[in-house]
């Protein structure tokens, strides 16, 4: 498995169940938990009254920081749900939960089920919807005058925060992280180096985003970052420029998400996987080492052993 | 295997030939106690022999201590970078964890190198005193080869991630 999926696949599966049964006319009863990266949490359980509604509520990290951005995310999902069949948001949300939305399994298509699986990631578009949006006016300004002081914030994470600044030109997205651990530290150096040089060793990748890493805040971002943050060590700052060919069309603004918002899931998850390899390796390794060594050990033959007399029954002797 | 290791590795095994002539010894200072005399502080000179240190390079080195019924051998593998330190740290970590299956890897390695191993009489009454030398010897090489594989290994992957995450940005 090299891609981490964007969407949420346990979700796609619950819902796809759901109206399978709904349509054979015996609707299950649902009350599901499910997880996603980051802390993020789902709920999908069924109405009382009516086997045919679902509700599915979210809790996610990101929502704090991104809530109140730009118009609010809630006019911002309104505007990427309720135009679904069937899918309505719910107001208040279930308590415990940040957003929740109202499915009706009757009027539901297959289409949307992907759409509704990716709430996640919608979630965090928002803040980069709305980079895109003020891109689009600065673009348009005189040169010179395209630099803008916005950047936001997404707290996706305990410690680690995305950091999203539009330009005329382009669109720098900061990512923090932190490694736990030194081999963790390590492994992570060489995965970022690759990260860096790739662009430039492989030309038929040459038109992704610009990236660079560093130890030290970026300046775009030393405005915003917690000064107390910046004494932390183990902190490491990943950049992608990206640039409006990356963003040109709606589709190609939503996969650009989906990839920047796993980034950080997707470089760790390779980095416990190398670990694991390493690990297997040298499991590997003792054993042929073990083997090596037993070659050395002298095989007593039991009854060659001068102590080992026997009686003429054939009984062993005891001393 | 390169020219200089060669010479390297021959000048391990004769130091080690003659280093396991060991015999059993009980201690002269408690009484019914027999222990190996190199790991003990001591007070008599004539138990500890003189200690034999090859090095090929600074960072690639072996000392042999030795004594009348016990023998210490510690190997300083190369670390060149970052990257080796922890990789030869978390390997000799491993394999001192399951020490118990190697019969005569120490648990911890002496101040300045890797690993160490510690046979005693017991061992050579045992075992084939060449063979465990062949398994030494052997110990050494692979553990270089291991090391530099898992390097390329982890930076062919960490290639190959980065190309396949950006490549997604390819319109």
């Amino acid at each position: 498995m090299l891609h981490l999926q964007p969407h949420n696949l346990l979700i796609q599966k619950t819902l796809s169940e759901a109206i399978e049964a709904y349509n054979k006319g015996a609707p299950i009863t649902l009350d599901r938990i499910v997880s996603d990266f980051d802390y993020a949490t789902f709920h999908i359980s069924d109405s009382e009254q009516d086997k045919s509604i679902l509700h599915l509520s979210i809790r996610t990290k990101a929502w704090q920081s991104v809530s109140s951005l730009g118009r609010g995310i809630l006019a911002y999902l309104q505007d990427k749900y309720d135009k679904l069949p069937g899918v309505s948001t719910l107001q208040p949300p279930e308590s415990g939960y940040d957003y929740t939305m109202r499915i009706n399994l009757a009027e539901l298509s297959t289409d949307s089920i992907i759409h509704i699986s990716l709430l996640k990631i919608i979630i965090m578009s928002h803040a980069f919807q709305l980079a895109f949006d003020e891109n689009a006016k600065l673009a348009e300004l005189p040169e010179g005058r395209q630099d803008s002081s916005t950047v936001h914030v997404v707290q996706y994470r305990d410690d680690e925060n995305i950091y999203i600044k539009p330009s005329g030109d382009r669109i720098t997205v900061i990512f923090e992280t932190i490694f736990q651990g030194e081999t963790d530290k390590v492994f992570g150096k060489v995965f970022l180096q690759e990260f860096v040089d790739a662009r430039k060793r492989n030309r038929s990748i040459q038109s992704v985003p610009q990236v660079l890493f560093s130890h030290e805040p970026p300046l775009e971002i030393a405005a915003v970052l917690p000064s107390n943050s910046i004494s932390e060590k183990s902190k490491r700052f990943i950049t992608f420029v990206l640039f409006p060919r990356h963003f040109a069309t709606p589709e190609l603004q939503l996969s650009s998400v989906c990839q920047l918002a796993l980034f950080r899931n997707y470089f760790h998850y390779h980095i416990k996987c190398s670990k694991a390899y390493m690990h297997t390796r040298m499991r590997h390794r003792v054993d042929s080492f073990i083997k090596v060594l037993n070659r050395a050990k002298v095989d007593v033959d039991e009854d060659e052993h001068e102590n080992n007399r026997r009686t003429i029954s054939g009984r062993k002797m005891v001393y | 295997m390169s020219q200089s290791l060669r010479p390297y590795l021959n000048a391990v095994r004769y130091s080690l030939q003659a280093a396991l002539n060991l015999s059993n010894f009980s201690s002269q200072d408690i009484e019914r106690h027999n222990r190996p005399e190199v790991e003990v502080v001591n007070n008599s000179a004539e138990i500890l022999l003189q200690p034999m240190h090859i090095a090929r390079n600074e960072h690639e080195q072996v000392l042999i201590e030795t004594s009348v019924n016990s023998v210490r051998m510690s190997i300083k593998i190369k670390q060149a970078d970052e990257i080796e330190q922890i990789l030869v740290y978390r390997f000799t970590r491993f394999l001192e964890q399951r020490a118990e299956s190697f019969y005569i890897l120490r648990r911890v390695p002496i101040q300045g190198y890797s690993i160490s191993f510690l046979i005693t009489h017991r061992h050579t009454e045992t075992m084939i005193t060449e063979k465990l030398i062949d398994f030494i010897i052997e110990f050494m090489e692979e553990v270089d080869k291991e090391i530099s594989e898992i390097k390329l290994f982890l930076n062919a992957r960490a290639r190959f991630v980065a190309e396949a995450y950006l490549g997604e940005f390819v319109y």
